[in-house]
């Protein structure tokens, strides 16, 4: 009897769910954009919202780009992430310059399987693109292929998917030329001769690994670095305390030490404090953050860093932001050779990617000098 | 009809239609249908197809919720499932990658899973002294640390061929095979529970284990059956979870043994023992599936859908004890 009952109940509540669910999508439809888009961006954060609402208004009259009208969806690899959320700014004011509309989501946490449920409720809605910093290069093949095949642009930026998984990835600097940037900047400090070490995070960090085979490479192939000694690569773990005593041992082990490259942030952090506070005529260069290295960063020997260098997250955000709605528009396809125009960052053009893919290389890493450093502080 | 059921151990007879409308599953059903038309004016793009095509994601862990509902109904608990997922899905994955054919590699990851069941199973019937939850926690740490072992400084393992996993992930017209899959065992499940000798022993178990003993039934027998089987689903979880994302890593199936737990505890299965059933487990279960899709669909923050369900299941578990203190302070009046 009651069993029945039940499963009588719930017959009509599958029935209930299948009639207000084809109803409610037909109807709601009708409704006017703007207010969909003012309700969705109400479950977003109060900033974005406001910043949102302001352009909006503005936009709506005057917007008649080729890109007008575009939703895009922007995942992150999970929220709290400032570095990223530098770059989503950029990413969602330049869609909106545009006349387009961003939502930026954010998974439960920092996993694949959490990305998968957000893709999974992004594709159910209509969104045009989806562009997102992947959590693993290749768990969620399957949810963007499926994404792709139901006509949504995916590009990435940031932590690319695997190559079947994009069309297109915006890469913030290639490998050669992070390397190159820091080869160059070694060579100036040194005044093209001399001692020099590296204290990178992990011996088994891979982006670390690439940069300094890429730097080893450069020096090798190219005479002009011929009186460059690299005489120890020291790992600092990206702990503070540990990446300074590992500048300590090096100045220890190194007395003709002239410049220590550190392509981490905490490395560089950590390393310039301690030149810095023991005076040593050693200086420092790498890849920081600037509200970290502001301190540390200037002329002269009172401070440890002369420049140093840094991906320009506000750039990334607004190619990628370009490449999605080139994307969207089909200007591009995200085959090699395509090329496009990024607004006012100019024309680029696809090549092809470490991993088989495609993608867009936004240029040289931003270099933070003495006369920039606090400017940017304040970013990041 | 409900009268047959081991659940009249502990009840009142009362007026049935009285009893079906204040039933738990009655109020879950209302609560479901209630949800989806929430959900279809929250959400435009929530309805029948997106459901399912959203659904297989969490289809996963409701394999844990059939198996935990034995465990619950028992009074007892087991929260090293997660990590037998865990272990299952990166055993799983090493052996596909070393090019074993995937009918075996669904075999030994069902394998591992009731391995690990027994190794609880063993343990809590040898030392019946102890409490499982302590016993489950030690092992959940061994498992998930044996997997980690095995993944290395990586952290992590892909599939390298997904053919398999692609097949087991796949549908019949919208519906996918893992709702069927579901489904059928929530039958065969409910059925065990519901009508069997063995389900009976099972409420018996859960009402007063000393009793239960000395009518007769072979309580070790019975915890050692059921502890090994909650292995072997989650050996059957790890193969879904890995059809949907390819891969496993340390985090893999982390948290899920308190999903199981959630969803038969708001499905009305007191983890004190005795009382409960699937259908309740299941009603709930699709509930919060419903919930989270038709949430997600409007991009709402997961932390937030997370507080939903939390505030859900405290009122669950705060609701029977007030209608029951009411009653009695009416009876008293």
């Amino acid at each position: 009897m009651k069993r029945k009952v039940i499963s009588a109940l719930l017959c009509v509540a599958m029935a209930t769910t299948l009639l207000a669910g084809c109803g409610s999508s037909s109807s709601t439809t009708t409704d006017t954009e703007a207010e969909e888009t003012e309700e969705t961006e109400e479950a977003e954060e109060v900033e974005e919202t406001e910043e949102a609402e302001e352009t909006e208004e503005a936009e709506e009259t005057e917007a008649t780009g080729s890109y007008a009208g575009q939703k895009i969806a922007l995942v992150g690899k999970s929220a709290g992430n400032a570095f990223f959320e530098i770059a989503a700014a950029t990413f969602v004011s330049t869609v909106e310059a545009e006349g387009g509309t961003v939502d930026v989501v954010y998974p439960e946490e920092a996993t694949a399987d959490a990305q998968i449920k957000v893709l999974d409720n992004l594709i159910s809605q209509d969104y045009d693109a989806i562009c997102l910093s992947a959590n693993d290069t290749n768990a969620l093949q399957a949810k963007l292929e499926e994404a792709m095949d139901a006509g949504i642009a995916v590009s990435s930026f940031d932590s690319a998917p695997n190559a079947e998984s994009r069309q297109v990835f915006v890469n913030q600097a290639g490998t050669t030329a992070v390397a190159q940037a820091l080869v160059d900047a070694v060579y100036d400090i040194t005044d093209g001769a001399g001692q020099w070490a590296i204290l990178s995070a992990t011996s088994q960090a891979s982006n670390q690994n690439a940069w300094i085979e890429a730097m080893e490479e450069i020096i090798a192939n190219d005479d002009t670095y011929a009186d460059l000694e690299l005489v120890e690569i020291a790992y600092g773990d990206d702990e503070a305390q540990k990446s300074t005593d590992q500048t300590e041992a090096l100045l220890q082990n190194y007395p003709d030490l002239e410049v220590i490259c550190a392509p981490t942030t905490v490395g560089i952090a950590a390393a310039a404090k301690y030149l810095q506070d023991n005076g040593s005529s050693c200086k420092l260069t790498g890849l920081g953050l600037p509200s970290e290295m502001e301190a540390y960063t200037g002329d002269g020997d009172d401070y440890s860093c002369p420049y140093f260098y840094l991906w320009d997250m506000e750039g990334l955000g607004s190619l990628s932001a370009y490449a999605t709605m080139a994307l969207v528009n089909g200007e591009i396809t995200g085959a090699l050779g395509e090329t496009f125009t990024a607004g006012d960052l100019g024309e680029f053009t696809i090549t092809e990617a470490d991993d088989g893919g495609t993608e867009i290389v936004l240029g040289l890493p931003l270099e933070f000098t003495p006369e920039n450093v606090s400017e940017y502080a304040e970013l990041y | 009809m409900a009268g047959k059921s081991g659940r009249s151990i502990n009840n009142v007879p009362e007026n049935p239609v009285k009893k079906m409308i204040f039933s738990w599953e009655g109020i879950l059903v209302l609560l479901l249908i209630a949800i989806n038309i929430f959900c279809s004016i929250f959400s435009e793009f929530y309805n029948i197809s997106s459901l399912l095509r959203q659904m297989p994601v969490y289809l996963a862990e409701v394999f844990l919720m059939l198996g935990m509902a034995f465990i619950l109904v028992m009074g007892e608990i087991d929260i090293s499932v997660g990590s037998i997922v865990c272990l299952s899905a990166t055993l799983a994955c090493l052996v596909s990658n070393a090019g074993v054919p995937f009918p075996a590699v669904f075999l030994i990851a069902l394998l591992v899973g009731t391995c690990c069941g027994i190794a609880n199973a063993l343990i809590l019937t040898n030392f019946q002294e102890l409490p499982p939850m302590i016993v489950t926690l030690s092992t959940q740490i061994i498992f998930r640390g044996i997997a980690e072992i095995v993944l290395g400084s990586g952290g992590s393992v892909s599939v390298t061929n997904t053919d398999g996993f692609r097949a087991i992930a796949g549908k019949v017209g919208q519906v996918p095979y893992i709702l069927f899959l579901v489904l059928i065992l929530a039958v065969i499940f409910a059925v065990i529970l519901g009508k069997s000798t063995f389900g009976r022993s099972v409420y018996a178990i859960g009402t007063n284990r000393l009793t239960a003993y000395y009518s007769g039934i072979n309580v070790q027998r019975v915890r050692f059956i059921i502890y090994t089987v909650m292995g072997t689903l989650c050996g059957l979880c790890a193969m879904f979870l890995i059809s949907n994302s390819y891969g496993a890593n340390t985090t893999t199936g982390e948290n899920f043994e308190m999903d199981a737990i959630a969803m038969a505890v708001f499905g009305g299965i007191m983890s004190t023992g005795g009382k409960g059933n699937i259908a309740g487990g299941m009603i709930s279960a699709i509930i919060i599936v419903c919930l989270r899709v038709g949430l997600g669909q409007r991009n709402v923050n997961a932390q937030v859908i997370l507080l939903i369900i939390g505030l859900l299941l405290i009122c669950t578990v705060g609701l029977p004890n007030l209608i029951k203190n009411a009653r009695q302070s009416l009876k008293k009046s």
